[in-house]
């Protein structure tokens, strides 16, 4: 039983000729993306074959600078580091910031006071990055802010020092400058979840556990993609953070390619680059293969 | 599945949203199984009556009373009633069959598989979905999306069906092929349906009985043809887009206004004084013409063709629009010319008072 009936599909001139002439429209994008992305991309994977000596590289092809790469323990160990922590630091902020997305989109039913609370989760954004990197310093420190409370409080006795300067630092500061990617994507799917829906669920009988497992989160997974998908590229990526938080314990990946840049050792620079952009490549794949954005956005 | 009929009573129910009444003493008692449409303008309080029955909205005074026992304190699922959402409300990541299946499946003590498998393909049947099971609700057209809306909550065997507007969001065509199938589902399944409608034409096609709202109360509750034909109050009367209606002053037997004083008879009564003559026992000639019982002079202002009758708008001296209709099954109709005075005249048996 179908209630539409088929009107076969017109195509006047006028409007096949709007259509084709809309391609123009990308062009610029098209161009700028073209010179400014895939040229260089296509140029760091050709760099990476390239002969690094002491002073100078040349286009001579080679595959010493991934040889180097592979065959050393410090660069595949910060490999691992830096899958380590970019997982421990996407837990995180989905821990931390699916039950704020839930209150935010959610719970909250007013929708200025909702959008009110994203931008109090933006305000932190309205300083540089690094002040916000290293205004963990005094947080964390041996004198720190945190260590001083708890002391205050006699919860411990001595100071923690492993807040700073430790692997454990890098995560607690990654987590809350990206935290707001997740929550607001996941807070703007929630918000976009027709409240009769959940009245229609709960009138049906299911349980307030059930209504999230079942309606709830399966509708807020898009943006949990998508905010996983931000998080991922930006801590894949990180340097900084590690730089000023871990006193140079932790070396990312991200980490090599700034050292080897600065000593102008561009072949294995390019090396590190091409991987750390295959890794990004594979997780942004997979976390689309989740949920199907064309469909949910 | 067919559920015995269920008594089903408000006793004094109120409700406020701060200082705005939204429901003022509502007592209504429905027996046995029945069609029962509940009409109101916007802002009559009708959804917020529903939403009160369901279990959504807690009454500020006043109880619920269904199947012999007091559910005013009772959370929604826990009353045996159904609701049929405004938008349909289908979850939209589950297909036509997980849509229909959700309250079984995800109930507190859910029924066995088969036997769930075995209540949806009933239900389904029932409501002409049958095919449809594994679509999307994306894939859908309007009409079946207000099907499975249906079949989701009927398959929870209610004995009381709550509809909020069900068919507001379905086009002419479908909502005229529609109302005739509720009907035909509702008497299939021997259960009470209150329809919200703020549609006249709907609620009296459908319910076998109408309980019209006006401003938070119940203004009449009755069979749609008496409602037609003995309206309670004058707001009921214009409301149901069927009558002229003249406010004036009431004293004795006579009725003063803008059509000068008329003796009249039967009056109801009422908060307000009102005259009202129905569109269709409203005669028209040219003016000057001599004509007996009450009459009224106004201006010829357009037409209606309606298919089955014409509609003439005239205007009063004082702007009041009159309408006038003319059932083409009476003969051709008449054409009169526009910007000028005819005499608007009526058997005064035909007309209603109220005072």
């Amino acid at each position: 039983m179908t209630d539409t009936t088929d009107i076969p599909p017109m195509k006047p001139a006028a409007q096949s000729d709007a259509q084709s002439n809309a391609w123009w429209l990308i062009a610029p994008g098209v161009v700028w993306m073209a010179l400014f992305l895939v040229v260089p991309i296509l140029m760091i994977v050709y760099v990476s074959f390239w002969t690094q000596t002491t002073f100078a590289i040349e286009p001579t092809l080679t595959l010493k600078s991934w040889q180097t790469f592979f065959g050393s323990d410090t660069y595949i160990g910060s490999l691992w580091t830096t899958v380590r922590i970019w997982l421990i630091v996407l837990a995180a902020t989905f821990v931390i910031g699916y039950p704020t997305a839930l209150f935010v989109g959610l719970f909250i039913k007013n929708k200025t006071l909702s959008t009110v609370l994203l931008v109090i989760c933006v305000i932190p954004f309205w300083t540089s990055f690094l002040i916000r990197v290293l205004a963990w310093r005094p947080m964390l420190g041996k004198e720190g802010a945190v260590n001083i409370l708890l002391m205050k409080a006699h919860i411990i006795s001595q100071p923690i020092e492993v807040l700073l300067f430790t692997e454990l630092s890098v995560i607690i500061g990654m987590t809350q400058i990206y935290v707001v990617f997740m929550v607001g994507p996941i807070a703007f799917m929630l918000g976009r979840i027709d409240p009769a829906i959940i009245e229609a669920a709960r009138d049906l009988g299911a349980g307030f556990a059930r209504i999230f497992w079942k309606i709830i989160f399966p509708l807020s997974l898009p943006g949990v993609v998508v905010g996983a998908i931000f998080v991922s590229v930006m801590v894949l990526g990180e340097f900084a953070t590690s730089a000023a938080l871990s006193g140079r314990k932790v070396n990312l990946l991200g980490n090599i390619i700034v050292t080897q840049v600065g000593s102008l050792k561009w072949a294995l620079a390019s090396v590190v680059g091409v991987i750390l952009t295959i890794i990004m490549g594979l997780v942004i794949a997979g976390f689309l293969r989740i949920v199907d954005l064309k469909r949910e956005l | 599945m067919t559920g015995q009929s269920s008594a089903f009573q408000l006793q004094g129910v109120s409700k406020h949203y701060g200082s705005v009444a939204a429901l003022q003493d509502i007592s209504l008692a429905i027996e046995g199984s029945e069609y029962i449409s509940l009409l109101g303008p916007s802002g009559s309080g009708k959804t917020t009556l529903l939403r009160v029955i369901a279990g959504f909205e807690q009454p500020d005074s006043g109880r619920v009373i269904f199947d012999g026992r007091d559910i005013t304190q009772l959370p929604a699922h826990q009353r045996g009633i159904g609701f049929v959402f405004q938008n349909f409300a289908l979850f939209p990541h589950l297909s036509v069959l997980d849509n229909v299946a959700f309250g079984l499946v995800n109930a507190a003590t859910p029924p066995q598989q088969p036997q769930i498998d075995q209540r949806c393909h009933d239900i389904i049947a029932l409501v002409g979905l049958s095919g449809l099971e594994g679509r999307s609700v994306h894939q859908i057209s309007g009409g079946q999306k207000q099907r499975v809306a249906l079949a989701r909550t009927l398959v929870m065997a209610p004995k009381l069906v709550l509809l909020d507007e069900p068919l507001g969001a379905l086009d002419a065509n479908l909502r005229q092929r529609m109302r005739a199938e509720l009907r035909a589902i509702r008497a299939s399944l021997g259960v009470t349906f209150l329809h919200v409608t703020g549609s006249e034409t709907e609620a009296l096609a459908m319910g076998d009985r109408a309980v019209v709202l006006d401003a938070g109360r119940i203004a009449q509750f009755a069979r749609p043809e008496e409602i037609y034909a003995a309206p309670a109050t004058p707001n009921v009367a214009h409301f149901l887009n069927r009558f002229n209606m003249f406010d004036g002053v009431l004293k004795g037997d006579t009725f003063t206004g803008a059509l000068g004083k008329i003796k009249v008879t039967g009056v109801k009564p009422s908060r307000r004084a009102a005259y009202g003559i129905r569109y269709d026992r409203t005669r028209v000639q040219p003016a000057g013409t001599p004509v007996s019982g009450p009459s009224l002079q106004a201006t010829y202002v357009a037409s209606e063709y309606l298919g089955s009758s014409v509609m003439n708008f005239f205007a009063a001296a004082d702007g009041q629009l009159i309408e006038v209709e003319h059932h083409i099954s009476l003969g051709a109709p008449q054409t009169y010319v526009p910007k000028t005075d005819y005499t608007l005249h009526w058997n005064p048996a035909d007309a209603i008072v109220f005072g």
